[in-house]
């Protein structure tokens, strides 16, 4: 084949096609989305901005490579479902009886009626739970379903559905990570909340987490003299980690940021895309955890 | 060697000694500045793999953090060293084949001496923590610059001695090399414009394209070249055509077609239709081997003697480490392995076999033989060839299997809820600690690479230049005055 | 010249080529392998529904997935009422005489059929004689059009002001189908602000 420009229109092609497809595609649905209120049981915007000091944490996770070991990519295998009866209605007999023919246990007219609302099926299906659903819905009874998202990533606690693209919109630089040496990232600031905690974790990581095999980044602060007295921000670190007499260690910004935008990141809201049934808010004053 | 030009019979035919030496400026550029990149490469590199078991190594200078030091290896073996002596070999191929002189020389090793300080100012960059945060991406915006009004001088240049062939058929290596000098501007370009400049694209637009420009780089530039430098080198080397020009039409099809829809990992934050796109993608490169497998075989069937013994090494083991690390990105991509293999060491063991494996050991063929040929002087140290090539060949089995191995344990274990990270972490580490051998192997035969190559260039910069600079200089003899 | 596969006349030593044709087995794996790849792509791959995330495997099957009833629309439309019509029509919907008409007991707002109301909110509204409940509110105050907020935003709030108990709006709620349709229509033909004679005309079941 003598012709160069066959094999150029060939390459051409072959690349203008998957550029179409994965660069102005994806720019055309997803790149202009916006935060919009569709958050479930709160009627807020979603995702809400981080905070500024957040803002330039994301930058010090930047900089420092952290998406090398650290994924924000929670994964779901599945969702189930369970069935929850809400309210038995008039003709608890006829509930009773389908309950008993569906084989959910033995129930008669008054059992029924009682310790509502009550689990009948859980991690089901959705086709069976519809179908359970109706009938119950002809026998008289309201029913509700939850929905259980399941997987390894679910279990490990590392979130309550799967992250999705509407979790970013507000990131600068969205590093979803490319590997796991560490735990994921994406609900950290749900699972560990606690400053203090975090801080010691990036100074010494070995303090808080035994054999952990992240570095140690001493860098983010400052190893200084006592004062008069000691500082309200020096870290509490055991003793073989601890600086030597008279020192202590101070957290530089880039740590209060890095902090500060680890303690942001949370992706469980339910949302269109990644339903979920939250957990009923609880009942007493404390404060969420 | 002289060949006739059936198709103009007005040309002359130029000397393959004429060719080779018009290449000389920019393969110096190319070569030498790639082995540095290359040896700042393995350092970088075992520093990193240091990291991975011992992660309080260096680690209180901010510089030498793990995510930096790690993101300077790969960046200095794929920009520094692969893509560099990448353009410096395709550029001699180019020549070559097409029987031309290589078109403005000095132009192109200009573009190379670009191309260095983008990487220059770009490795520095990350180090002071300016890194992009997309992989294989890090340069950040002011090297990226560079490297790119580099790549512009290299690849107009490249393509205009590919227009003046006096051999106007076009064979397989050139089709793969004309399509990669094409290639790279567009998504290097795509990428840098999208999410380095100051108005990026939002939200999770920014990996979606940050995957598919690593796999467009990774697969389909590195694929095209090095099978491109495959295929001449085994054209040269063993004196026999290539078995088979369609199933050379077939890879170069699958590539372009395939290879540039991978990229994006099944777990991905995205819309299901992307990595499933990406996983069909990833899937049908098996066919790519197949059709490298197939034709290769052929052709190399019934020989064993092969013109210089080291180059053919370097290059037969390209071939086989092509199709064992494009065979384990097949296999990774199917969903079910996917689950296990994703987001842990496995796809870095494949990346490694990938640029490293079979690359930069096409590379090292090449260098090897093309190198005294374009400067009429042999090695310094002839011996360092063959231990070079074992050293890098038990260097990368060492690194790359256990990190396979490593990885596909960690996912399962991954999956196991009840193991802690910290338990996941530690089921890995031994064999990290063999994976440090491993660089440490390749780092010393890279410095075997860098003496080499030193060492010539002293000795023609001796041969060629200090008798012509004596000459120059030399006192004058005053000519007798007529009376 | 070795006209099988066009090289030039080929150097000393290179030996002639065998039969070049490319093995039938790869031709089959290939086309086994793009068929597995099509119907793989047409289960799992949502057909380029950008809100289809796996595992779900296409909107039809997400939309069964949407269980909780949706946001609670009247908290959903309270929330937006709060932040964004309650500087003008005031925290009880009784406007601001001689300024801003009240929502509370409007006429406009408890029409059965939402339509007008829906293109009253969507495009905003301006110009004298508006009528409320059969007597003349004088304003010279325009109300700005609201084709910002999403279909899903203005639904809520609308549903909101029509069924607020308290303010003795007792209308049906209206769905984010319903704005998004009246949206479509009135882009093709109405671009500026409504006047209250132009609103008068309109079915409001249209």
């Amino acid at each position: 084949m003598k012709y160069g420009p066959y094999v150029f229109l060939a390459a051409f092609f072959a690349l203008a096609l998957s550029w179409c497809g994965f660069v102005v595609t994806p720019q055309v649905q997803l790149g202009r989305a916006v935060q919009e209120t569709n958050s479930v049981e709160k009627a807020e915007l979603y995702p809400q901005e981080r905070s500024g000091q957040a803002r330039q944490g994301l930058e010090v996770y930047r900089a420092n490579g952290c998406a090398y070991c650290h994924s924000q990519q929670v994964g779901q295998q599945g969702t189930l479902v369970n069935v929850v009866l809400k309210d038995a209605g008039k003709k608890t007999m006829d509930v009773a009886k389908v309950l008993n023919d569906e084989k959910l246990g033995t129930f008669s007219g008054p059992s029924v009626a009682a310790g509502l609302p009550k689990t009948l099926l859980q991690n089901v299906s959705m086709e069976q739970a519809v179908a359970l659903q109706s009938l119950l819905k002809n026998a008289g009874a309201t029913t509700e379903l939850h929905l259980v998202p399941f997987g390894p990533d679910i279990e490990r606690g590392w979130g309550k559905r799967r992250t999705v693209a509407d979790d970013f919109i507000t990131d600068a630089t969205v590093m979803p990570g490319t590997q796991r040496v560490g735990p994921d990232l994406a609900n950290v600031g749900m699972r560990l909340p606690d400053v203090k905690w975090q801080l010691m974790h990036l100074y010494a990581p070995g303090a808080v987490v035994k054999d952990s095999p992240m570095p140690r980044y001493q860098f983010l602060f400052e190893k200084r003299k006592i004062g008069a007295r000691p500082s309200a921000d020096a870290l509490a670190l055991p003793k073989e980690f601890a600086p030597g007499d008279g020192y202590e260690v101070v957290p530089k910004p880039e740590a209060r940021a890095l902090v500060e935008y680890l303690l942001s990141l949370r992706a469980d809201t339910p949302l269109y895309e990644a339903p979920l049934t939250p957990p009923p808010a609880p009942k007493t004053n404390a404060p969420a955890k | 060697m002289n060949a006739t030009s059936p198709t103009s019979p007005a040309s002359e035919s130029i000397s393959t000694a004429e060719i080779d030496a018009s290449c000389r400026v920019p393969l110096f550029t190319f070569f030498v500045s790639g082995a540095v990149w290359l040896v700042i490469a393995s350092i970088f590199g075992l520093m990193a793999s240091i990291k991975f078991h011992s992660p309080d190594f260096l680690s209180d200078c901010a510089a030498l953090t793990y995510g930096r030091v790690h993101a300077v290896a790969t960046n200095a073996l794929l920009y520094g060293f692969a893509l560099q002596a990448g353009f410096g070999v395709a550029l001699w191929i180019i020549a070559r084949m097409g029987r031309t002189r290589v078109s403005l020389p000095w132009m192109i090793a200009m573009g190379g001496k670009l191309w260095n300080l983008g990487m220059t100012v770009g490795v520095i960059g990350i180090l002071m923590g300016d890194s992009s945060g997309f992989e294989h991406l890090e340069i950040p915006r002011y090297g990226a610059v560079f490297l790119f009004l580099g790549y512009l001088l290299i690849g107009f240049f490249s393509l205009v001695t590919l227009h003046d062939r006096k051999d106007r058929e076009l064979r397989p290596a050139q089709w793969f090399l004309l399509a990669a000098l094409f290639w790279f501007p567009w998504i290097y370009f795509t990428a840098d414009y999208l999410l380095l400049s100051h108005t990026p694209v939002r939200g999770v637009v920014q990996p979606i394209i940050a995957w598919w420009f690593s796999a467009n780089l990774n697969l389909v530039w590195v694929g095209l070249v090095g099978l491109a430098i495959v295929f001449f080198f085994i054209e040269e080397l063993m004196k026999r055509t290539l078995y088979s020009r369609h199933l050379a039409l077939l890879t170069f099809w699958t590539i372009i077609l395939f290879a540039s829809w991978s990229g994006v990992p099944h777990t991905a934050p995205v819309p299901a239709w992307i990595p499933a796109l990406s996983t069909v993608g990833t899937v049908l490169t098996f066919v790519t081997v197949l059709t490298v497998m197939v034709n290769i075989r052929r052709t190399c069937s019934g020989c064993s003697q092969t013109d210089k013994p080291i180059s053919g090494k370097f290059i037969a083991f390209a071939t086989m480490a092509f199709v064992v690390s494009w065979l384990m990105n097949a296999i990774s991509g199917i969903p079910e392995v996917a689950s296990v293999t994703n987001l842990t060491w496995y796809p870095v063991a494949q990346w490694q076999l990938n640029v490293f494996g079979f690359f930069a050991f096409a590379l090292f063929g090449a260098i090897y033989y093309i190198v005294p040929r374009v400067t009429g002087i042999e090695w310094p140290r002839a011996g360092f060839l063959k231990v070079h090539f074992w050293l890098a060949a038990f260097g990368i089995v060492l690194i790359v299997l256990p990190l396979a191995i490593g990885g596909i344990i960690q996912g399962f274990n991954w999956h196991n809820v009840k193991m802690s990270n910290v338990d996941v972490a530690k089921s890995a580490l031994n064999f990290l600690r063999i994976s440090t051998v491993g660089e440490a192997l390749i780092l010393v035969g890279n410095l075997m690479l860098l003496t080499n190559l030193i060492g010539l260039s002293v000795r023609y910069y001796k041969t060629h230049f200090v008798p012509a600079y004596r000459e120059a200089t030399a006192e004058l003899k005053p000519a007798g005055v007529k009376p | 010249m070795n006209s099988a596969t066009n090289q030039p006349v080929a150097d000393n030593g290179r030996d002639a080529v065998k039969d070049p044709t490319v093995p039938i087995w790869l031709i089959v794996v290939l086309f086994l392998l793009v068929f597995w790849g099509a119907v793989y792509f047409d289960e799992h791959g949502g057909w380029f529904e950008p809100q289809v995330y796996s595992p779900y495997v296409s909107a039809e099957q997400l939309k069964d997935f949407q269980v909780a009833g949706g946001p609670d629309i009247m908290l959903q439309g309270q929330k937006i009422y709060e932040k964004t019509c309650i500087t003008c029509h005031g925290p009880a919907a009784l406007g601001q005489p001689g300024q801003f008409p009240p929502l509370a007991g409007s006429d406009w707002v408890n029409e059965k059929e939402p339509g007008r109301m829906i293109r009253l909110v969507l495009q905003g509204f301006s110009g004298p004689g508006l009528k409320v409940n059969g007597q003349p509110f004088n304003t010279s105050a325009a109300m700005v059009p609201w084709n910002s907020l999403s279909d899903d935003d203005l639904a809520a709030v609308i549903s909101y002001v029509r069924g607020n108990k308290d303010w003795k709006n007792t209308a049906p709620a209206v769905t984010p189908e319903q704005v998004h349709a009246i949206r479509a229509k009135i882009a093709a033909v109405h671009p500026l602000s409504f006047s209250p004679t132009e609103l008068e005309a309109i079915n409001p079941a249209d």
